[in-house]
């Protein structure tokens, strides 16, 4: 046990901790002014900056939306799959193989892919489609940046979402079903009194864990906008700030800290509400 | 009526055969358009560049995108470099996950120690901290210890991504086995090593298999940490795959056969364990 | 619990096919690797992913590690992130590379940072390598207070490409210093529903679309800042009228006639347009020509070449290079030299011509006087040689627009640290009023704010 939690934290609080020292200081990369600029220590003058900062409010409010809207389309449709998947019919296995397979592609890969086949207004096969319908070409990632990104994590992420509902599904005992069904319920009334309660615990482990990951999401931007009004989330506004061309590494490491501690705020009352998911087990 | 704790192998609870073959059908269908995306760039990887671009089917089929992305030239990063560097990475760190995410599992659940509520929350955080901000402290670290360009580097920070999540899953698998079964193995006197072998490990193997593959996707796939850690020689397959979106003419087959490449290892493992994963998940990610 | 057990038995044995396969696939991909390690030096080099940078990569075995012994391996990337690689390996003394590709943007600048290694007296000091043969412009964008900082590999500049088939069939003639209200007017003329009349950069970026509109900020006389008498920037100037009218010119000419999704567009997608008969006219690098004019292309011979259009200056024409430069923190700079001597002198020049796919029409241009007067190269470049090098030594690196500002010498963009996050930004703004989702005043009320803050 020691072990584990020893390298868990020297590796992961390490940087944070030097991210920390850093955003106390104006460290710079040394390209970034033409006489040598020695680090210094400047307090809290990056964090005073933050507050001040309209971009990085735009930021946050670019990843609430786009952290919200993909997971919630990606946990309804994903159980929405996993009804239609819960039954025998030909092929199941089959289907649910292939119903998997975007969210094992690498995220760089599943971005070009939208980038380059679907959305291309060059080469892409939706407006290939859409001329042949007679109708214009629709600039997908120029005109709607932050759907278009929605739409690849939504597509990425569904399956994970699936898998979890499914193996909810399956953990229903079948026994109280039938029992209901017997009583004469309809299949509308039995999902909602007794299935979707019992999934409840299942929907929120997505949600949170689907979260955790879409609101670190970066290569789907980096790939297809490189960032811009409205698909710039925090990790893309952080990155810009640091290596992505501000180097202001010091400036960039009080952003950091400032979306920790937000996140750790937030997680702290989410893990309040799903309280099903810490609950002290009943044991014996 | 016979109970069964495992559903979806037969019909659902009171439905009808035809109401089952509509459903199969809406299935089929959802599912093909799905992965249409992927489809058609396993399509387009057959095709000639000038194909590709159009969107059309002149020239016919052809292997050679494939053997175009598999050749490359000296000095430059190659295919076999790239999947041999992924393959030792993902294969070192994920084991190594394992083995330091049983005990933690094994003292969070088991015998869970005081205050595991706050350990596992401080495991969890510590995926809030964006990678993009930690990449420059970890830079000056790795510039420092002379671990740029190895695969080393990337090995430490797969281990570091994946191993709360590890934790928390294995945990859950944990809780799922029958209290009176540890029990009756303390009293029997059995080692720690031994409860884990014999009593543990054989009831949460399918969740662990879960959490394995989870790790192994995310460590084979993981594309920024490489990006900027990693030059010629240690660049690992996500890099490979980008450095065929040339500047120079059109490369939308070539693109598309390199990921097909890329990504097939993975996909074929998710392929067949995903029934395990699906058991896995069932069994108790949610205690 | 026979369905468990099935279920076990099929799913292991398909574990085992995995396998199988896996282990296949890695016996294939080994069966041709190269063995051993060998004792010869080898030196790591980080370079663009441009067709000339690709050329020399697949030549430097036989043509240089077979005469020297020094193995080079290259880290071929993107513009953008070879930018942040370099920039970061460079200003922090990382010795991941020997040698680095970088431009006049960041070549006087690290240099007079102190992070790049003096090349001056390497180079005059190779009577081989002919110092004095490198064009002026070029060779004095790369330096800093006389000392050359990076040796250009590949240089450009910009003008104006456009169909002479459709000008003609539409009765345009386009002269060979024109303005940019008369290519504004042809190309509003020359349009048709399925072929714009120019294609214009639009994709986000400092050195996309910012280098284009850059060229026209500065000759509609705007500029991104004032400069104080010490040639430090002084105050943003986005909110002036010149940068709303050169702003408003160029998004409304690519909204009625340019290309189609021209927030996505830079050079690449302009290029396949244009090739695909899409596009009637382009404003871009001159190393577009050679590609245009390569015997394998579907428009060669039917390209008009004018300067690049000017309006309230006498020229106009961006200037770049990719040069390589040796950070001071290089582990082996000598090696580093004698890799960079060969890859920017002449010789390699005069190898490449028979031997890179594209023929002698693909050798990098745009370095060396020498190289317009090789035979094959005339011969094969006629249509553009004579006005690519007139472009390039017309750039006005030293006065770029009408009014004094920071961060010379530089046409493109401001030679100072700032430009590079400040034009990634405020690209962004101006690429959405291309696409049309930003009105022009909010993109300049915001570029302003970023461009003010930048220099505070």
């Amino acid at each position: 046990m020691l072990p584990a939690l020893l390298y868990v934290v020297a590796i992961t609080q390490l940087p944070f901790l030097v991210s920390i020292y850093y955003s106390l200081t104006n460290l710079k990369d040394k390209t970034q002014s033409l006489t040598p600029e020695p680090t210094k220590f400047v307090g809290f003058q990056n964090y005073r900056q933050i507050f001040s900062d309209p971009f990085f409010r735009e930021a946050m409010w670019t990843s609430v939306k786009m952290t919200v809207l993909a997971v919630l389309l990606s946990l309804i449709i994903g159980t929405a799959f996993a009804l239609l998947l819960d039954r025998k019919f030909f092929g199941q296995g089959i289907i649910r193989t292939l119903l998997i397979t975007p969210f094992l592609l690498m995220p760089v890969v599943a971005a070009l892919i939208w980038k380059q086949q679907m959305f291309s207004s060059l080469f892409g096969v939706l407006n290939k489609a859409l001329n042949f319908l007679g109708l214009n070409s629709i600039a997908f990632i120029s005109d709607h940046p932050l759907a278009s990104i929605v739409t690849v994590l939504v597509w990425q992420w569904t399956p994970f979402m699936m898998l979890i509902i499914l193996a909810g599904l399956q953990s229903q005992p079948s026994d109280i079903l039938e029992a209901a069904n017997v009583d004469g319920a309809s299949g509308v009334g039995i999902f909602r009194q007794l299935t979707l309660p019992h999934l409840r615990p299942y929907l929120e482990l997505g949600a949170l864990l689907g979260s955790i990951f879409i609101v670190q999401a970066f290569d789907a931007i980096d790939v297809m906008t490189g960032g811009g009004p409205g698909s710039t989330n925090v990790p893309y506004f952080v990155y810009q700030e640091s290596i992505g061309g501000g180097f202001r590494y010091g400036s960039a490491s009080a952003y950091a800290i400032v979306v920790v501690i937000f996140s750790i705020v937030i997680a702290t009352f989410a893990l309040r509400l799903l309280s099903s998911l810490f609950k002290d087990e009943e044991r014996g | 009526m016979t109970v069964r704790k495992r559903r979806g192998t037969r019909l659902g609870v009171g439905e009808r055969r035809t109401f089952v073959a509509g459903v199969g059908m809406l299935a089929w269908l959802v599912g093909l358009l799905w992965i249409f995306p992927v489809a058609w760039t396993v399509f387009t990887s057959f095709k000639t560049e000038q194909d590709a671009a159009a969107q059309t089917l002149h020239q016919g089929l052809t292997l050679a995108r494939y053997s175009d992305v598999s050749h490359s030239t000296t000095g430059t990063l190659s295919l076999q470099t790239a999947f041999t560097n992924s393959l030792v990475v993902v294969i070192v760190s994920t084991v190594i996950v394992m083995l330091l995410a049983l005990p933690a599992a094994y003292a969070l659940a088991i015998r869970p120690i005081h205050k595991w509520r706050d350990v596992l929350f401080f495991f969890i955080s510590t995926k809030f901290l964006p990678v993009v901000a930690s990449i420059f402290p970890i830079y000056v670290y790795a510039e420092k210890w002379n671990l740029i360009g190895t695969r080393t580097v990337l090995i430490i920070l797969y281990i570091a991504i994946n191993l709360p999540l590890a934790v928390w899953m294995t945990r859950s698998f944990f809780m799922e086995v029958p209290r009176e079964l540890i029990e009756a193995a303390e009293i029997d006197g059995t080692s720690l090593l031994n409860q884990l072998r014999s009593v543990i490990l054989p009831i949460a193997a399918p969740g662990i298999a879960a959490t394995a593959l989870l790790c192994v996707i995310f460590a084979w796939n993981e594309y920024f940490y490489a990006l900027q850690l990693n030059f010629a020689s240690g660049s690992t397959m996500p890099q490979w795959v980008t450095s065929n979106v040339s500047t120079r003419g059109n490369f939308l087959a070539k693109l598309s056969a390199a990921s097909i490449i890329a990504c097939l290892p993975v996909v074929l493992a998710g392929w067949a364990t995903q029934k395990r994963m699906i058991r896995g998940l069932s069994m108790g990610a949610l205690k | 619990m026979h369905e468990a057990r099935t279920g076990s038995v099929r799913s292991r044995r398909t574990l085992v096919v995995v396998l199988i396969t896996a282990a296949a696939v890695i016996g294939a991909t080994f069966a041709g690797a190269a063995s051993g390690r060998s004792t010869a030096k080898t030196i790591s080099v980080a370079i663009v992913a441009n067709g000339q940078m690709q050329d020399i990569a697949k030549l430097t075995p036989s043509l240089f590690t077979a005469k020297s012994g020094i193995k080079v391996k290259y880290t071929i990337l993107d513009e953008g992130k070879l930018r942040q690689v370099t920039t970061r390996d460079v200003g922090s003394g990382g010795k991941a590379f020997d040698a680095v590709m970088i431009g006049p943007y960041e070549a006087p600048q690290f240099g007079v940072a102190g992070l790049l290694k003096d090349l001056t007296p390497l180079a005059k000091g190779d009577r081989t390598y002919s110092y004095n043969d490198l064009i002026p412009a070029v060779r004095n964008a790369l330096s800093a207070n006389g000392h050359l900082y990076a040796a250009p590999f590949y240089g450009e500049s910009s003008f104006l490409m456009y169909r002479k088939d459709i000008l003609a069939k539409n009765g345009v003639k386009m002269p060979l210093h024109p303005t940019w209200q008369q290519v504004a007017a042809a190309a509003r003329k020359i349009k048709t529903s399925s072929m714009a009349g120019i294609c214009l950069r639009g994709k986000p970026g400092w050195g996309d679309l910012g280098a284009a509109f850059t060229t026209v900020l500065n000759t509609f006389g705007g500029t991104w800042w004032s400069a104080k008498p010490n040639g430090k920037p002084d105050k943003a100037q986005v909110d002036q009228p010149a940068f709303k009218d050169a702003l408003d010119f160029y998004s409304t000419l690519v909204q009625d006639a340019g290309e189609k999704d021209a927030a996505n567009s830079s050079f690449n997608e302009c290029l396949t347009q244009y090739q695909a008969g899409k596009v009637a006219m382009w404003y871009d690098a001159t190393v577009a020509a050679g590609t245009l004019e390569a015997s394998d292309s579907p428009v060669k011979g039917k390209n008009g070449f004018a300067f690049a259009p000017v309006f309230k200056t006498k020229s106009s024409g961006w200037l770049w290079s990719w040069a390589l430069a040796i950070p001071k923190s290089s582990p082996d700079p000598s090696d580093a030299w004698k890799y960079i001597a060969w890859a920017t002198g002449k010789q390699y020049l005069r190898a490449a011509g028979p031997r890179v796919k594209g023929g002698w029409a693909s050798i990098p241009p745009g370095t060396r006087v020498s190289t317009y007067r090789i035979p094959q190269y005339k011969k094969a470049a006629k249509a553009f040689a004579a006005i690519t090098l007139a472009a390039m030594k017309a750039a006005p690196i030293n006065n770029p627009g009408t009014t004094k500002r920071p961060g010379l010498p530089g046409v493109q963009y401001v030679g100072i640290p700032q430009f590079q996050d400040v034009g990634n930004r405020c690209t962004q703004l101006i690429s959405a009023v291309i696409a049309g989702s930003m009105k022009d005043t909010a993109a300049i009320s915001q570029c302003q704010q970023i461009a003010a803050q930048a220099i505070k």
